[in-house]
């Protein structure tokens, strides 16, 4: 298939109801076979795992790419150069290098995001007044977060709706203003934004006595965790912060699961029990497998997740994250980072040792 | 089956908080019930302790001493000892490494503590062992004598069997009375210990005790640090941190942090008919306590230029490794050790895509993995759990300046060479940081008096009493017999 064609493909495939286990196979196979011919990286990458277009017959044999593969891989099937926007891993990692996912278009990321943004999170509203949390998009163009909110506030932001960061931080003033206008209203009202902004405002508004109670079907969204941006939260202790905060219940408090190496995300449905099911729409699935073997686990294990992700169709689509969950039914249970652990004995482990020898 | 760690002499069992430890591995749950005193009680021990060691260690011989551990090693030792055969039993089952590996670490580990090798292990401290007895002549004039701390507070960690031991009977070696604090890792051995030698001799049983907090319980330590009279800790840079900072002032704080250790072949080794052999022993040493030991191997230097090729030798020691798996298999990894070995595997594999040569190699469930490279890499820790890489250099001698920015890290060097090159690079090692340099397939295996971290474990805990000449001239002034 061409370029033109999988876009044209995917697009049918996501605005399209009722895809079965073989049309999620069948072009998940399709999607493999074109990375594997036009990213030279990638099919060195499936060989040495030896596993190609030909002997591959499930999505679940697909070969994942570490996300860390990001950092060291040109993962690309256009010519970079003629890309339409690439985002960029956060810049926060141990060894500085940001890895880049490159668009072609922005059409299937954008569908995609809007598809499952509606279902998921609009629900029963076609519009919201919002609040954003977060950079604009001018501000920071290699964050798909960035886009992610713009995209969201473009297409479903009811009259009003605003960014509620400058670039000197909160705007306290119209943060408050939105607020109290949403109460006086009873118009209902939707923050969204990153989870450690959130912990952020927070504190603020408790320095400052400051409670509100938003009116009914007011929702919230948060994403990314705190990243040591912020104080490190408790699940439940954040949810219900953000319930005595701003008067929205946890099951109105939605958590997006997503991440630059995806064209596709994950929402709970609300946070009254921690950790929440995650689930996505019908073009991604996910798997939870062994980090070491790659081989899938056993509905109820502990292990990290591996997505096989349509929409993300130039890069590559299988990925495995560094992501802990469980399997459960309607969708898996994320346990936050599987992140190496420090040695039992005296040895010194990987991420201490680089901790250690920056000083 | 419940276990019960700890050991509180003069303490009833039933005054105390007893918590459960459960460790479950392959389906084999297995309970260990450890005490958790108050800070009242935490208090008492200490001065009991205190006490008794003033009354009674004090008093006693060195000799006395090495007699009443070598007793209490030799029942360690003995296969028939019921202590012995719960050590054989549960530390596989609370440890996690393989049962063999684990019986035949143990009694070379307990060897190393005989009474001819304890004596061996004071006199490398002290010229003249009875210092620690009585006054002795100081060269300078004079007379000294070497007094241990009345409490020495040990705060442990990891799993490795048996590491307490170290310092537990050091301080026992120096007349300290000792409360020890067992990690929750593996907190039967220091107490079986302590056990035995209460059996062996009460008095002495009263001089030492094993207790446990969670690690973080920040009170708890608090309240143990404020009765020493000198602490010893284990454990990374920021649990030490903490423990240093909370030690009042006038305590002394010992510190062991995590460490790097590495290998080097020579080209002299990598002859057709010896390479096999030191490939085995290197893959002895990267098995062993799965590397979680700070003598535990990361990375190999080899050097170029012999018959067999670095990458050959990387080959070896891959084969070796999986013959190895047969025999002591790696214990079951935690999904967070798992992601931390596939970390480094996947990390090394991205490099093999662009380096050339670069490689990895390793068994299909991940149980070993060996990454051969020969870029100009810098020294950095594996993956851990029987990860290794092998870094091709053009000679050895270049190695010495490429670890140096890493002098903090360094420990054990294990080196395969001719006995000029080993005496050269022992001089460049010992330059830059490394403070022990052992054979291949010793490096997990410290002989007995060996300077932990280059320093002197004995000497460290003591402080000196010194008469001076001084007071020995004047003296004579005040005597009978004064002319």
């Amino acid at each position: 298939m061409t370029e033109a064609q999988i876009i044209k493909t995917l697009l049918n495939f996501i605005v399209a109801d009722g895809a079965t286990n073989d049309d999620f196979n069948a072009l998940a196979l399709q999607i493999f076979a074109y990375q594997f011919e036009n990213n030279i990286p990638y099919q060195r990458f499936c060989r040495q795992r030896e596993r190609t277009p030909r002997t591959v017959r499930s999505w679940r044999n697909i070969p994942a790419v570490p996300i860390n593969g990001y950092k060291d891989l040109m993962l690309s099937c256009c010519d970079p150069e003629s890309a339409d926007r690439v985002f960029m891993t956060s810049g926060t990692t141990k060894d500085g290098i940001r890895g880049k996912c490159y668009h072609p278009t922005l059409s299937v990321y954008d569908t995609s995001m809007i598809t499952a943004f509606r279902q998921r999170f609009m629900q029963e509203h076609p519009k919201l007044r919002m609040g954003i949390l977060f950079p604009t998009e001018q501000t920071m163009p290699n964050s798909s977060l960035a886009h992610y909110l713009t995209l969201a506030l473009n297409e479903f932001g009811a009259d009003g709706s605003r960014y509620l960061l400058t670039d000197d931080g909160l705007d306290r003033e119209a943060l408050f203003s939105e607020l109290d206008r949403a109460v006086q209203t009873g118009e209902p009202y939707a923050l969204l934004g990153a989870s450690f902004s959130f912990v952020h405002v927070m504190d603020d508004m408790e320095r400052l006595g400051k409670a509100v109670s938003l009116p009914k079907g007011s929702r919230i969204l948060d994403t990314g965790g705190f990243k040591g941006q912020s104080r490190e939260l408790e699940l439940d202790a954040f949810y219900d912060l953000l319930e005595a905060r701003f008067g929205v219940p946890r099951d109105h408090c939605i958590n997006m699961y997503g991440m630059t190496e995806l064209s596709t995300e994950f929402y709970d449905w609300g946070n009254t029990t921690c950790p929440s099911v995650k689930s996505g729409p019908h073009w991604i699935r996910s798997q939870i497998v062994n980090p070491l073997t790659g081989d899938e686990l056993p509905k109820g294990d502990k292990g990290v997740l591996v997505h096989c992700d349509l929409a993300h169709f130039n890069c590559v689509s299988s990925i495995l994250t560094e992501d802990a969950g469980i399997e459960v039914d309607d969708g898996f249970l994320l346990l936050g980072r599987a992140e190496g652990a420090e040695a039992k004995g005296c040895s010194m482990a990987v991420d201490e040792f680089l901790k250690a020898a920056q000083g | 089956m419940v276990l019960k760690a700890g050991y509180l002499p003069g303490i009833d069992d039933d005054a105390v908080e007893w918590q459960t430890l459960t460790y479950d591995r392959d389906g084999h749950a297995i309970e260990v019930s450890v005490p958790l005193l108050s800070n009242e009680q935490m208090q008492d021990l200490s001065e009991r302790i205190k006490e008794a060691s003033r009354q009674h260690l004090k008093s006693m011989t060195v000799s006395d001493i090495t007699a009443t551990i070598d007793a209490a090693i030799a029942r360690l030792l003995d296969r028939n000892d019921t202590y012995r055969q719960q050590a054989e039993e549960y530390l596989p089952l609370i440890t996690g490494y393989d049962a063999e590996m684990i019986r035949l670490g143990l009694t070379g580990y307990l060897k190393t503590f005989r009474q001819s090798e304890l004596r061996r292990f004071i006199a490398e401290d002290f010229g003249n062992p009875k210092i620690l007895d009585e006054f002795q002549p100081l060269p300078k004039g004079g007379y000294g004598k070497a007094y241990g701390p009345d409490l020495l507070a040990h705060i442990w960690a990891g799993n490795v069997p048996g590491i307490p031991l170290w310092s537990l009977i050091s301080g026992l070696l120096v007349k300290a009375g000792n409360i020890g604090k067992v990690p929750s890792a593996e907190p039967l051995m220091a107490s079986w210990f302590a056990r035995i030698i209460a059996e062996t001799d009460p008095m002495l049983g009263q001089c030492l005790a094993v207790v446990w907090w969670k690690g973080g319980d920040v009170d708890r330590e608090q309240a143990l640090l404020n009765q020493a009279d000198l602490v010893v800790a284990y454990g990374n840079n920021d649990t030490l941190h903490q423990i240093r900072d909370r030690t009042p002032i006038t305590t002394r704080c010992l510190t062991y942090s995590h460490k790097v250790s590495f290998g080097m072949v020579s080209k002299a080794a990598l002859d057709t008919g010896k390479a096999w052999d030191v490939a085995h022993q290197v893959a002895y040493d990267i098995v062993r306590y799965d590397q979680q030991g700070c003598y535990s191997p990361h990375v190999f230097f080899v050097e170029q230029g012999g018959a067999v090729t670095p990458q050959e030798f990387a080959q070896y020691i891959a084969n070796e490794l999986d013959c190895f798996e047969e025999k002591f298999p790696r214990r079951t990894l935690t999904i967070e050790e798992a992601s931390g070995v596939a970390a480094w595997r996947q990390s090394e594999e991205m490099k093999s895509f662009s380096e050339e040569n670069a490689s990895v190699m390793g068994d299909a469930g991940g149980a070993w993995s060996v990454a051969y490279s020969e870029a100009e890499e810098d020294l950095a820790p594996s993956g851990l759990n029987r990860t290794a890489k092998v870094i091709a250099v053009k000679q050895l001698d270049d190695v010495p300046a490429r670890i140096a920015p890493y002098r903090a890290f360094l420990q054990t060097v294990g080196i395969a060479a001719a006995p000029e090159e080993l005496h050269r690079l022992a001089e460049m090692l010992g330059a830059v940081g490394v403070t022990r340099i052992s054979a291949l397939e010793h490096m997990t295996a410290p002989e007995a008096g060996w300077h932990h971290d280059g320093r002197f474990n004995l000497l460290d805990l003591v402080t000196m009493t010194e008469v001076e000449r001084s007071a020995e001239t004047a003296a004579e002034a005040f005597s009978d017999y004064v002319d």
